[in-house]
Formats: C-alpha cells, sequence, structure tokens
C-alpha cells in the first residue's frame, strides 16, 4: 500500500509522461496483481472497492465484469468509452491528458480480471490531440514492456488500440460506439443481447467510462477499503466534477463521491459568475433533469441525485446564471438533441425536432399558448419508449425545464 | 411450451417466441412497421410496445421472448397512449398525400391510424422538405417524405439478395433512404420493396396512378413462369371502374409460402402479369379445312368436327396417325386428360412436348426451366421430346399443337412447311403467335391465372390452385376444351 490518498489527476506539468507516472508508484499496482492474484480476485477486490461506473448509468463496475461469459474460448474485448460527448462533460479528457498511465494501468488491470487480450479506447473525434497523447503514451508502455506479449513476465497478453470517433454524440451510448468501432453507422443496437454477451465483433465486451478504468489502479494501489474512505460506502471514490457556465472558476473539480452540489458550485467553482444569481444547474450532464437553486444541497452521488429526481450522470455540472433566460436554454438544450438524434428510432428521431421547432418559435417570440403542454406531450412520448438511452436524455431536461421554469417561459410565451 | 397470459388470455407457445408472434397465434395483431417475419427483429418503429406485467416501462412485442408465466396486455391506456404518440410523431412530418398515393388503402400508417388516432394535428411547424421521386433503379420509384425510416428495404437488400444498394443516410430528422451515387437497384428480387414497404414510400413505376388498392380483386394462384411454383396474388379489376366488363391486371404480388417461395417471388414472375394481358388470341380462327361449308366457327362447331375427325380416323384404325404436342404449361389435370384420352384411349402415334427455352437460374428462386410443370408431366409418364419436322409430315394427317412453343425451338419456315403437309393441324393458344397462321385451326386457351388445377414444382411439391381472374371471353381453358373433346368422343375420364 502506497501512502496518501487514491487520487486521479496529478498536480503536475509533466504528469502525462511515463516516468512520472512510474515516480508516482504506476504500473506497481499493475505489475504485483498480475503477478500475485487470480483473475477472480481482482473481480472481487474492485467489487469490495464499490466502484460505479462514471459514464453515467452509475452501475458498479465489479459486477459489470462479472456478467461476461467465462466460458468458451470465444475472444473477449475492452472497450474505453472516451467518447465524452454529454455536454457540460470535460472530465475524461483531463484524466487522458494529465494522467494517460492512469488510464492504461486500468485497462490492464481490468483486462486482467475479465481475461481480455485485446482492448480499445473509442475517443471523440474532436480530440485529435488527446488521442496523440494517449498513442505517445501507448508507445512509451508498450516499449516498457507493458502491453504486448507476456506483460510482467506473468504470461499475460494484452494489447490496446485507439480509435477515434467521427463526431457523434450517440456514439458515446455504448452499442452505437460498438457499430461505429466495427467500421460501421453508429446506430444503438437492439437489447438484449447485451454487450457483455453478444458486444464488439459479436463478442463478450466490457464497456467502461475512461474514469471508471482510470479508478482501477487507485483500488490496488490504495486498498479496496481506502477506495471506499474515499468516497461513499456504497458508491467507493473520487469524481471529476467539471463545473461550467455562470461559475467564476469552471474547471474539473476532483472531490469525493456525495461532496454536496452547492459546496462545489460556492466553495470550489467560485461562486456564480460576477453579478449574476444562479437560476438553474444541470447536475450530471446535459442529460440529467435540472435543479433549481433551492434543491442545490444534494449530495453528489447517484442515490442522492435519484431521490433529488435528477442523475449524476457524468457529473457534469452546467450552472445557468439569472441573466440567461429559460427560453434561450431550452432552445439550445432542444437544439442539441434535435442534432444528434441518430435518426433510427421514431420518437427521438421526430419528437426531438418537433421540441426544437417549438422551442425555437417559442424563442422567437412566436409562442402559442399549447406550447408547454405539448413539448411535456412529447417529451413523455419519448420517455421509455426509445430503442436507446437517448430518448431519456433527450426528454429528462427538457420536461424539467418546463416543469420548474414554466412560470417563466409562460411569460415569455404571452409577451 | 410456455404458458403465458396475452389480455388475460392463457396461451401456450413455443419457447423462443416472441410476444408478437405468441399474440398472433390468439389472432391478436399488434400493429408494427419495421418487423417484418422474413428478419430479426429491428425495434426501431416503436409501434408493437406492450405492457408485461412486472415491468416499468412498457416493451417490445417485436424483441421481446415469452418466459414462463408472463403476463403481456396489449391494448391497455398506457400501450393506446404509445402508439397513439408514435403515430403522431410519423405524421408530423408525413405529406398526407394520400390522394394521390398508390399505397392509400392498404397503407400501414392509415390503417393503424384509422385505429388508434383521429385526432387533431397539433404541429403547427413547418414539415420537413424531401425529394418526392428518386428513381432506385428498375422501375422503382423513392418518396422520402412518406418513408418511415422502417428499414425494410434496407435490411431486404442486405439479407434476402445480399445487393445492399439502399442505406440511411444523414440522421436524426434527416435521415433517410438513399442508394449510392451512380449505383441502382438491379438485381431479380426489387419488386418486393414496393411490398414489404408499409407506406407508400417506394412505389412500382409499373402501378404507378394505375388504381387504387381499394378497386382490386385477388386471385391467388402459382406463378407459371419458371419451376419454382412461387405462390403469387394476382390483383385485377373486373369491370367498374373500368368501363364495360373489361378487364385488367394491375399487378402479381407474392403469397406467402414458407416451403416454396417464403415472402418473395422474383421480377420475372411478378412483371410477368403481360402475359396475362398481352398479345392475347380472343377469337377462333379457321384458317384451312377445319369446318364444313357454311358452319360459323365457334366453339360448338369447331370442337364437335374435331372430334368427328378424332372418331372417323380412330375407327378406321388410323388412330397412330394422329400427333399430339403438349407443353409443360398444363395443369395435371389438363395433362391426365391428356394422358387418358390420347394415349390410353385414343392410342394416338406420337405425343410430344414443346416447352419455352430455358433461360438463366438467378440461383434463388427462378430456375431455368421456363415452364411450370415438367416435373408434373414425368410424374404423369410423359416423356418430354420435340417432335422430328423431317418425319412428321408423312406420319401425321392430325397435329393438335398446345401452345406456341414450337417456335422456340424450330423457325417458322420450317414449321410452315410442315404443318402445310398435314392435313388438320390445330393450335391451341393463349397468346397469338407466328403459328396462328401456321395452322389450320386456332382455338384461343386460357393461361395458368385463368385455370384451377395444380403444378408440380421443381422440388415434387405438388400445387393446387383456383381461377385467379376470369378468362377473356371467347377464351377456354384447356381443361374444358379436353373435356369437351372426351365426351363428344364417348370417353369416360374418369
Amino acid at each position: 500500500m502506497s501512502d496518501g490518498k487514491p487520487v486521479i489527476l496529478p498536480a503536475d506539468e509533466n504528469s502525462f509522461r511515463l516516468e512520472a507516472y512510474l515516480s508516482r508508484g504506476g504500473y506497481e499496482a499493475a505489475r504485483k496483481t498480475l503477478l500475485e492474484k487470480k483473475p477472480q480476485e481482482v473481480m472481487d477486490e474492485v467489487k469490495k472497492a464499490n466502484l460505479r461506473g462514471r459514464g453515467g448509468a452509475g452501475l458498479p463496475a465489479g459486477s459489470k465484469w462479472a456478467f461476461v461469459p467465462q466460458t468458451g474460448d470465444q475472444p473477449k474485448y475492452l472497450c474505453v468509452n472516451a467518447d465524452e460527448g454529454e455536454p457540460g462533460t470535460f472530465k475524461d479528457r483531463a484524466i487522458m491528458t494529465r494522467d494517460p498511465h492512469l488510464l492504461l494501468e486500468g485497462i490492464i488491470l481490468a483486462s486482467y480480471a475479465v481475461g481480455i487480450h485485446t482492448a480499445f479506447i473509442y475517443i471523440r473525434g474532436e480530440y485529435e490531440a488527446i488521442a496523440r497523447r494517449l498513442e505517445d503514451a501507448i508507445g512509451e508502455a508498450r516499449e516498457k514492456g507493458f502491453f504486448g506479449r507476456n506483460i510482467f513476465g506473468s504470461g499475460f497478453d494484452l494489447d490496446v488500440l485507439v480509435h477515434r470517433g467521427a463526431g457523434s454524440y450517440i456514439c458515446g451510448e455504448e452499442t452505437a460506439l460498438l457499430e461505429s468501432l466495427e467500421g460501421r453507422r453508429g446506430w444503438p443496437r437492439l437489447r438484449p443481447p447485451f454487450p457483455a454477451s453478444v458486444g464488439l465483433f459479436r463478442a463478450p465486451t466490457v464497456i467502461n467510462n475512461v474514469e471508471t478504468i482510470a479508478n482501477v489502479p487507485l483500488i490496488f494501489r490504495f486498498g479496496a477499503a481506502a477506495f471506499v474512505a474515499a468516497g461513499l460506502p456504497r458508491d467507493g471514490g473520487t469524481r471529476l466534477f467539471g463545473v461550467s457556465g455562470a461559475v467564476r472558476r469552471p474547471g474539473v473539480y476532483e472531490l469525493p463521491v456525495g461532496t454536496p452540489l452547492r459546496k462545489i458550485i460556492e466553495d470550489w467553482a467560485g461562486g456564480p459568475a460576477e453579478g449574476q444569481a444562479i437560476k438553474a444547474v444541470v447536475p450530471g450532464g446535459l442529460s440529467a433533469p435540472f435543479l433549481r437553486p433551492e434543491e442545490l444541497d444534494v449530495p453528489m452521488d447517484y442515490e442522492s441525485l435519484a431521490r433529488a429526481k435528477s442523475m449524476l450522470g457524468s457529473a457534469g455540472i452546467i450552472v445557468i446564471g439569472d441573466r440567461t433566460p429559460m427560453s434561450e436554454v431550452l432552445k439550445i438544450v432542444a437544439r442539441f438533441y434535435a442534432h444528434e438524434s441518430c435518426g433510427q428510432c421514431t420518437p427521438c428521431r421526430i419528437g426531438t425536432t418537433w421540441i426544437r421547432k417549438i422551442a425555437e418559435r417559442i424563442g422567437a417570440g412566436e409562442g402559442a399558448p399549447g406550447d408547454l403542454d405539448l413539448i411535456r406531450h412529447l417529451a413523455e412520448g419519448m420517455k421509455g419508449k426509445t430503442l436507446c438511452p437517448m430518448g431519456d436524455a433527450a426528454a429528462f431536461p427538457v420536461l424539467s425545464i418546463v416543469d420548474k421554469f414554466g412560470k417563466e417561459l409562460r411569460e415569455t410565451i404571452s409577451r | 411450451m410456455v404458458n403465458i397470459q396475452i389480455d388475460g388470455r392463457p396461451l401456450q407457445v413455443p419457447p423462443g417466441s416472441t410476444v408478437l408472434k405468441a399474440a398472433e397465434q390468439t389472432g391478436i395483431v399488434i400493429p408494427r412497421f419495421c418487423y417484418h417475419p422474413a428478419f430479426e427483429p429491428e425495434g426501431s418503429c416503436r409501434m408493437c410496445l406492450v405492457e408485461i406485467e412486472g415491468l416499468p416501462k412498457l416493451d417490445l412485442a417485436c424483441s421481446t421472448v415469452v418466459r414462463e408465466g408472463m403476463k403481456v396486455w396489449t391494448s391497455t391506456p398506457k400501450v393506446l397512449e404509445a402508439r397513439k404518440n408514435v403515430l403522431e410523431f410519423f405524421l408530423a412530418d408525413h405529406p398526407l398525400d394520400c390522394p394521390i398515393c398508390d399505397k392509400a388503402g392498404e397503407c400501414f400508417l392509415q390503417i393503424y391510424y384509422d385505429q388508434h388516432g383521429r385526432y387533431a394535428s397539433r404541429f403547427l411547424e413547418a414539415k420537413e422538405k424531401k425529394k418526392k421521386k428518386i428513381p432506385i433503379g428498375k422501375k422503382l420509384l423513392l418518396d422520402r417524405e412518406r418513408c418511415v425510416l422502417c428499414t425494410r428495404c434496407v435490411r431486404f437488400l442486405r439479407r434476402v439478395t445480399g445487393t445492399g444498394e439502399l442505406g440511411v443516410f444523414e440522421r436524426a430528422v434527416k435521415a433517410e433512404i438513399g442508394i449510392d451515387e451512380g449505383t441502382e437497384i438491379g438485381n431479380n428480387y426489387s419488386g418486393n420493396l414496393v411490398d414489404i414497404c408499409p407506406v407508400g414510400a417506394i412505389t412500382d413505376g409499373d402501378f404507378r396512378f394505375k388504381s387504387r388498392a381499394w378497386f382490386l380483386e385477388k386471385g391467388r394462384t402459382v406463378c407459371p413462369r419458371c419451376s419454382r411454383g412461387c405462390n403469387i396474388v394476382i390483383q385485377s379489376v373486373c369491370g367498374f371502374p373500368l368501363p364495360g366488363s373489361q378487364r385488367k391486371i394491375y399487378r402479381i404480388v407474392p403469397a406467402e409460402n414458407q416451403e416454396v417461395n417464403g415472402y418473395w417471388i422474383c421480377d420475372f414472375g411478378r412483371y410477368g402479369y403481360q402475359d396475362i394481358e398481352e398479345n392475347r388470341g380472343k377469337a377462333i380462327a379457321v384458317n384451312k379445312g377445319g369446318l364444313p361449308e357454311g358452319k360459323t366457327a365457334n366453339w360448338d362447331n369447331v370442337l364437335r368436327e374435331l372430334a368427328a375427325e378424332i372418331k372417323a380416323m380412330s375407327e378406321a384404325g388410323r388412330a397412330r396417325r394422329i400427333g399430339v404436342v403438349l407443353t409443360s404449361l398444363l395443369t395435371n389435370e389438363e395433362l391426365g386428360i391428356c394422358r387418358q384420352l390420347f394415349v390410353n384411349v385414343l392410342g394416338v402415334g406420337e405425343v410430344f412436348f414443346a416447352d419455352p427455352k430455358p433461360g438463366e437460374s438467378d440461383s434463388y428462386l427462378l430456375t431455368a426451366d421456363r415452364a411450370p410443370n415438367a416435373r408434373g408431366a414425368a410424374a404423369l409418364g410423359f416423356t418430354p421430346k420435340l417432335p422430328d419436322l423431317e418425319r412428321l409430315p408423312g406420319s401425321l394427317d392430325l397435329l393438335l399443337v398446345f401452345g406456341p412453343h414450337l417456335l422456340d425451338h424450330f423457325p417458322a419456315a420450317d414449321l410452315a412447311t410442315a404443318f402445310q403437309e398435314i392435313s388438320r393441324t390445330y393450335l391451341l393458344a393463349a397468346h397469338r403467335s407466328a403459328l396462328d397462321s401456321l395452322a389450320g385451326t386456332v382455338l384461343p386457351t386460357a393461361v395458368p391465372a385463368e385455370k384451377r388445377g395444380s403444378f408440380t414444382n421443381v422440388g415434387g411439391i405438388v400445387q393446387s390452385f383456383e381461377r385467379a381472374v376470369r378468362a377473356p371471353k371467347g377464351c377456354r381453358p384447356e381443361g374444358e376444351i379436353l373435356t369437351s373433346l372426351a365426351s363428344e368422343l364417348g370417353v369416360e375420364l374418369g
């Protein structure tokens, strides 16, 4: 066990280099684990650490891995989801920019636990420089023998490949990601079967967010107990909270899971921007329902936010100041989903654009009295009824804006 | 078997069944656009959502596999509301050009909307403008405004023909079916795209604007254009709205038969309706001999005369100088009468066969054989052989020819020479041909679609069919002609 606390983001300038990572004790956890532990023990340790997925759904990582059938000799794959397309989310780029080797070490551990010999990092197309940094880091690690054949003399083989997306939000949805990775149009797949049994190239596949995988080495460096202690008992470790919008100090803040939202905004992000008050907050990426200023004392963990009828999601916090009209927010939200709907299933394909058109009309001062009811009806027609979670993602913020800021919107319409 | 309940009715279904299929078993048809039984569930139209007890959200009937004890509800308020929503989404951008759409009357958007919709439009925005008349190959036209993006066409071309001409381009509301520039659908199964399109997005240039679906009479039969024997439905109009008692065939579509053609037919068979429509013989023609002076050339007189000639030859012990040219386009029943009459009873000299020349097989449904019943003829003991034109005149005094297909094998001039030297020649054919002027008497017959009977297909499956369309006035099915002849001759057909 090393000293200190499990922290993802290092402070120093050149932290992304291999020597810097090695000097922080990097790859030691992987070396020891591969030489001393059985895969099942690795999985058990991760389960004990209560590491929950950082991509949005919050599934415990250990049980996600356990879904992969260990029978048969077919190949299995790991796909690291580095698509990071959720508006308000920019935490994974921080990890990949500042600590790419932490991610790579996590890939080794996760792959070893599940018996995977090929891992992919699917990175969003716009992260070109970051993709290069990853490639460089992989090159460094491969040179040291951390990837390739017989890693650390353990007999375990693993290679990792970086694949750049082409700029589509939906490819962050795990099955669309698989389609895209296979070279096809990024359309989500019908489930079941789930990727754990039929995934990439029809083989069992684990798909984890960058931050989830980057947490894995910390569990082994500091122990599951220390990892749990860094967060909440049922939701271990830290979270990278990306704060943007009308705050004084926007940025990524690594804080314990469960830190109250108001504390993050006020103490870390410096509070609302000069001369503004907070009007609304998105707590977990744009797909999470909006919160009103009086709802900000919620602890930032999956369960607390679910109780507050929102979502921790990707922990991307967007703060809306009181100078921004909610009709403008509604329009921007609606435009985003109408632009990014993949077009496969009916409610999302048509519902997102219909809502966009209404929102634009309201924004142009041509709102009609029934518009808010109609938006609610259309969003309800998408919620829970689409092929992939994007229907919900598009419906939740819209519903919450209409429900929580209806008074302001009605005033805009009647003006 | 798995025990489930659908709408409160207990049901036993085979394991692995989907809810949609299980429901069909009890006669409950769950509406769908993207689902087609020939393909894996797609799950994209979201029309078939149903309520399954114990699950928080509605689930797809097309892809959800039954589990023991599952309780499914297919028309709760929640389900009906979801269906209405999907229909409302479809209608938002749909052009509503039903009055000029070929699919009107058999369009699933119309049908389901009628069942579930009936509400006023709340869509105040401008509809998406898309291209409405895109040639995508052969006779097909694509209308992107009508398209509901069910992708049945895309999947058909990927999974059935394997040609993959169509794909989805763009995304969100701009997503559209498209074809790579400079390519086109050229395969022999293109017409199926029109049938599987649940709306009027893919239409057939041949059928376009020709009729309304509700005028069409539908008759199921077997395609006679090759030996596969695909099951087809002939859609025609007799009388209204056509003037008088005019008859017109508008199109041929597949009828499902999993043992023969699945859900599909080839374009060669589909556009075979021209065989029924075009170039048909309409009236009896007597060119030389065949009728005593002063007798009108009608069916009764001609058949009586033919019977008299046969009888005279038979009684004079000259039955061996009667020759018959049959064809594998005849039904088993017709060939059976021929066997009994010409071979067993009369003992004619020669029974030949003249079939259409074999064509190319497409290694899927279309076989090389261009006649439907060669297996049936063989099963009845016939050995198909062509006549020897050199020997024919010397050995025969009476020749009965079924069909014009001697022309597929011999030059007309050679046939003319041979026919000239035979004193009595009868041609029984549905279509006009160069043989008409060579034969002494020409009798217009019916095509298979105008008959009942059976064919034995390439796989040995005997397929019975009923008359699908009325024969044109003046034409008679060969079976009827042969039966009349037998009764004139006093032959029991048994």
